[in-house]
């Protein structure tokens, strides 16, 4: 993957990526770079003013009245300057704000178009930090460091001009240092982005390791381990410590470079007036410096690097926004390199449900994992699969869904609307009860919602819970045990209208009483027409179907109704 | 978990939270007042550098007009010098303070993963995976604010005021009069103000970005439920919600900072040229000279620089208490962290009695008057459906649970008088849900034994029918199992996490659903296998079927009884 990323940087470099996303909302942007230019102007305003105002008092001994029109001036400058600093915020921000929510809203219409089988490998706590903290690292790239690179650029130049009207000698002096900047920024902020990135995955993998460790908790505790994984836990964040020292050691470099031209030339220059005013200096304009000209370059000397200054503060969000590029970038990019699903050539017959030819399945550097699969199941059929576990069953329901394409060979399902799921893991969400169900059927009346918890053996539980169907559930379900959290599942596929049902392994949580009345429920749903293709160890799933399958050795093989017939009379005497 | 600031306490109660973490900061004393130093420096070098400028300046050409003399070289040099330790300082202040931080960062997150391991099961049960890690990167890392943006800086800011309006009191009183009068308020405005303002904005900023990441996590881990139901757009409504909401308080934020740094600059700005002017009066009246009253006009702009990143550290206030409440909301009940217990499992087959034993979680009584005696090595299983308080039990002996009335005892000494770590080191328990780690198949078997060596893994995998499996893998023992194990079937995460137990070797065996996920060969096998390594062992063992569990001498059946209690009963 790392020779491909790096492919695709060359071709498409994050800086050009963050460039484009400003598509949209140049407006926002040209209004803070125009604040910007404004302030400047009204700086130079201001400091003209102070400068003549205080020659006028010094050497002309003028009264206070007698400089009224250059403290009118000042104020005036000041206003507009304050105004204009606070539009180019204000612009900035709303920059950065709608750049996040477009480029948030891609990155989930990209995580679910690679679907979970794609995201498996993946940590969802990284990836959820991909969403939330990498988009949020970008704000400060629109908000201030964008507007203010422009800004930077031509302010200093409006000043230089006008140091150069004044004396161009001093101007000179601030002219030798401004190229030197960018230069030595230049060559330390590539440093900085490299090191940014690497904080990036540091940060990744900071979160997946916490999130790891915080789920298994008690089970350090159990195996005494405690205090060990403390320990652990403290060298990862002192790496990360590290880690970050790195990147802000280059970073406090630039500015300190910066701020020492910066800080040298207002030296020079001021001793450079002052030697001028003195006469010590017989070349060029210094003879015809006066107080005015000479604390007008002054004054002007520090806010001639002074955006620059500001810039060289914002560049860590420059990289930290190119770190986050890089990752945020290569997400997106697998999403548009997808190609779509292919399952033209190949129609449903009017009676079909699922129809499967010669389908093939293979993981990334591993042997063949199904195939070849042909099947075809009819409409309100009731499908088992059985075979040892990791032998292909939930690869296969995957197939039929649509999280994966084939690697080969042809498949058609019914999937309008939609298709009925539910695995060994269901999926809590933050929120009550009633909107957990109405994820999947948002018209459903609370009567509805009560049946198919009834029909999933809820009822009792919601009975003895005093708030009812606005319970309030948790991630992973913590506040339902995993057959409680297994037969919420079950409920969705009651209230769904899909026509399809795709089971994976949908009983193996279940007591021997729920299990029979899921079974019933499963039962009418069939009766309802539904079909059923269900992955399961149960004989009594596998009794209720009319077709059972084995996968060995990634291929379908029917197993007969007599065999069936010998493995379920053998569970039930078991039960007995 | 809504923040409602509008009906909690005032802000100023609230400031209490942040207490306890002023005072983990306060440990590194010396660290902290050498970077207060050389931030003090790095203002006054900023200081001296302007207003020496703007004095040499004006004294030059006053020289000149008058022809008169001045040493050109004294405050020459001190311009140079200035010069050179703003930027000196500047960046070892940075560079210091940053390092300060971090390190502060690094204690906290080991401090509070420390405290989560205090913590009992239930407490744990009650907060969701997502927020701990929220708890223990965003919220520690909002706090690194406390020292290097809210605490150092102000103080900073007002020793400049003050030492300047002193300085500036020796030349003209009315000018250090003035000084005090308009940027003493405006360093309040800048402080408490902002803080004020920027509060409830940033103060459920917090919690909504939480809730925006618990959101990502259930898109990206209910996918497949999504997908097929077509209920992404749906879910996807939900984000939007929360991210609207996030963005509305961040726009409201940045708004009243823009206008809050206008206000500032603004304000710094008049006060120049109030200096300025009085200055001017001064001159006029002979009282000073024209360039003290230029070295004071520019001294007050150097000043108002410390003022300038006053407001958005403060307008983010409340997001740093609140980051300090989350915090301090897990606070441990006990005192000292438990020592590990490296001592592997030995010792005969102890006996294990549960005494009327009443459990009550929240408002639900999960189990009540409970009574059960496992004689040593004997195996006992215990069946009732899923939800009945089957795991309550296996949690109860291992002291994740404690009963609200009665006892459990272990050998016949009650649990509550036996530390933790000696009593878990004693028992090997099966967890309902797998728990592995994104970790390679190696490491999460040495969870159970450290110093097992491969042999011993290989054998244990065995033991589960995984050992076929396990060298048929490319990578063997360093296979990464992917987070939570998903790169692995249900039933195969099953018996790996059956065969961490296995290597614990431990006296007494708890074994809560021990075969879910297993097709019935493998069941079968393993139960076989389960049988023998069992031997003499005591075995608690939990199931929704006899079939579920390995042999036993006695199974008994939890069940409802018709009054609602939960009771045992002889399993026929």
């Amino acid at each position: 993957m790392s020779a491909d990323s790096q492919n695709r940087r060359s071709a498409n470099p994050p800086r050009a990526w963050l460039k484009q996303q400003t598509h949209g909302v140049e407006r926002w942007y040209r209004g803070a770079v125009g604040c910007g230019l404004i302030a400047g102007a009204a700086t130079l305003a201001q400091m003209g003013g102070l400068a003549w105002t205080v020659d006028r008092l010094v050497t002309y001994h003028a009264s206070l009245e007698q400089t009224f029109g250059g403290v009118a001036v000042i104020v005036i400058a000041v206003m507009v300057r304050a105004i204009a600093q606070a539009g180019q915020e204000r612009c900035g921000l709303e920059c950065g704000l709608r750049v996040k929510q477009r480029v948030r809203r891609r990155v989930l219409e990209t995580l679910a178009a690679l679907g979970p089988v794609r995201l498996a490998s993946r940590h969802s706590a990284g990836l959820a930090s991909q969403v939330v903290d990498q988009v949020e690292a970008l704000e400060g790239y629109y908000a201030r460091f964008l507007p203010q690179m422009v800004v930077a650029a031509l302010v200093p130049l409006i000043y230089l001009v006008a140091v150069l009207w004044l004396d161009w000698l001093a101007g000179i002096w601030l002219l030798i240092a401004a190229p030197v900047i960018p230069l030595f920024m230049a060559l330390i902020g590539m440093g900085a982005q490299r090191l940014n990135e690497a904080q990036f995955q540091a940060v990744t993998r900071l979160s997946g390791h916490f999130l790891d460790r915080v789920r298994g908790i008690t089970t350090l505790k159990l195996f005494g381990l405690g205090e060990r994984s403390v320990t652990e836990v403290e060298a990862v964040a002192h790496d990360y410590r590290r880690r970050s020292l790195k990147t802000l050691r280059v970073a406090f470099l630039s500015s300190a470079v910066l701020e020492f031209f910066a800080a040298v030339s207002v030296a020079v220059v001021a001793i450079y007036i002052g030697f001028g005013l003195l006469g010590y200096i017989n070349y060029g304009p210094a003879g015809s410096l006066n107080l005015f000209s000479g604390l007008f370059i002054l004054l002007l000397a520090p806010e001639f690097f002074q955006p620059l200054r500001t810039l060289s503060q914002h560049y860590h969000d420059r990289a930290s926004a190119l770190g986050a590029a890089e990752g945020l970038q290569t997400l997106l990019a697998e999403g548009e390199s997808l190609t779509p699903q292919e399952e033209a050539g190949l129609t449903l017959a009017g009676d079909e449900a699922v129809r499967l030819e010669r389908v093939e399945l293979r993981h990334a550097g591993r042997d063949r994992l199904l195939g070849p699969v042909t099947l075809s199941v009819k409409r309100g059929e009731v499908i088992a699969l059985v075979g040892p576990s990791g032998s292909g069953k939930s690869s296969l329901l995957q197939l039929m869904a649509g999280f994966v394409a084939p690697d080969g060979g042809k498949l058609a399902v019914q999937r309008t609307p939609g298709v009925g799921w539910m695995d060994q893991r269901a999926l809590i969400v933050q929120g009550t009860l009633a909107e957990n169900l109405r994820l999947v059927a948002p018209e459903a009346s609370d009567t509805q919602l009560q049946e198919a918890l009834t029909q999933a053996g809820l009822a009792r539980w919601l009975a003895a819970s005093d708030r009812g169907l606005e319970t309030p559930l948790g991630e992973r379900g913590v506040g339902l045990s995993g057959g409680e959290g297994q037969r919420l599942a079950l409920a969705r596929l009651f209230l769904s209208s899909a026509p399809l049902l795709l089971l994976d392994e949908p009983t193996a949580a279940l007591d021997a009483v729920t299990e029979r009345e899921v079974i019933a429920g499963l039962q009418r749903l069939v009766a309802h027409g539904r079909t059923l293709i269900v992955a399961t160890h149960h004989s009594e799933i596998m009794a209720m179907a009319d077709r059972v399958y084995a996968i060995e050795g990634g291929t379908l093989h029917r197993v007969a109704s007599q065999d069936l017939r010998d493995r379920v009379s053998h569970h039930d005497e078991e039960v007995c | 978990m809504p923040a409602k600031p509008q009906t909690s306490p005032s802000p100023a109660d609230r400031l209490a939270a942040l207490r306890p973490w002023i005072g983990v900061i306060g440990e590194r004393r010396k660290r902290l007042v050498l970077g207060g130093v050389l931030m003090l420096a790095t203002l006054v070098s900023a200081l001296g550098l302007l207003s020496l400028s703007g004095w040499f300046i004006t004294a030059t050409a006053v020289t000149a007009a008058v022809a008169g003399y001045i040493d050109v070289f004294t405050p020459g040099s001190g311009i140079r010098f200035f010069a050179v330790s703003r930027t000196v300082t500047r960046y070892l202040e940075r560079l210091y303070n940053h390092d300060t931080v971090l390190r502060l960062l690094a204690d906290l997150r080991a401090r509070v993963f420390g405290n989560l391991l205090r913590l009992d099961a239930t407490t744990l049960s009650q907060s969701r995976a997502s927020q701990w890690l929220n708890r223990l990167t965003a919220d520690i890392d909002t706090l690194d604010s406390l020292y290097l943006r809210l605490l150092a800086p102000p103080i900073i800011a007002l020793l400049g005021i003050l030492g300047f309006g002193i300085f500036a009191g020796f030349f003209l009183p009315m000018v250090g009069w003035t000084l005090g009068l308009i940027l003493l308020p405006l360093w309040c405005l800048a402080t408490l103000g902002c803080a004020r303002w920027g509060w409830h904005a940033s103060y459920r900023r917090v919690d909504r970005q939480e809730r925006l990441r618990v959101r990502a996590i259930e898109q990206v881990e209910g996918l497949p439920e999504l997908l097929a139901y077509q209920a992404v757009d749906r879910h996807r409504r939900l984000w939007r919600d929360e991210e609207a909401a996030l963005t509305q308080d961040q726009r409201t934020l940045g708004c009243r900072l823009a206008v809050s740094n206008a206000v500032v600059t603004l304000a710094v700005q008049i006060t120049t040229l109030a200096v300025l002017l009085l200055g001017a009066v001064a001159l006029r009246d002979g009282a000073i000279s024209g360039p003290v009253m230029v070295m004071l006009a520019l001294g007050t702009l150097a000043i108002g620089e410390g003022l300038g990143g006053l407001p958005m550290a403060f307008g983010q206030l409340g997001a740093t208490v609140r980051a300090a409440e989350r915090l301090n909301q897990q606070t441990p009940q006990t005192a000292e962290v438990e020592s590990d217990d490296r001592r592997m499992p030995s010792g005969a087959a102890p006996s294990l009695g549960y005494h009327s034993v009443t459990v009550i979680r929240g408002t639900r009584v999960t189990l009540s008057e409970l009574s059960l005696a496992v004689a040593p090595g004997e195996r006992v299983g215990i069946i009732g459906p899923s939800g009945i308080g089957k795991s309550t039990l296996a949690q109860l002996a291992v002291g994740l649970v404690t009963p609200s009335a009665g006892r459990v005892a272990l050998n016949g000494d009650d649990l509550a008088g036996l530390a933790p770590e000696s009593l878990r080191a004693r028992i090997g328990y099966l967890t309902q849900r797998s728990e592995l780690f994104h970790d390679t198949l190696a490491a999460n078997l040495r969870l159970g034994d450290p110093e097992a060596s491969d042999e011993a893994l290989a054998s244990a995998l065995e033991r589960v029918a995984l050992k076929t499996w396990a060298s048929s893998l490319p990578e063997g023992m360093n296979t990464w199992v992917g987070e939570q194990g998903r790169q692995l079937s249900g039933g195969q995460a099953r018996r790996v996490a059956l065969a961490r137990v296995i290597l614990r070797n431990s006296p007494l065996v708890i074994l809560d659903e021990p075969l879910s996920g297993l097709d019935t060969a493998t069941s079968d096998a393993v139960k076989s296998a389960l049988d023998e390594w069992l031997g003499e062992r005591t075995v608690l063992a939990l199931g929704h079927a006899r079939e579920a569990l390995p042999p036993c001498d006695r199974y008994l059946r939890l069940t409802t009884r018709a009054d609602g209690c939960i009771t045992l009963e002889a399993f026929d």
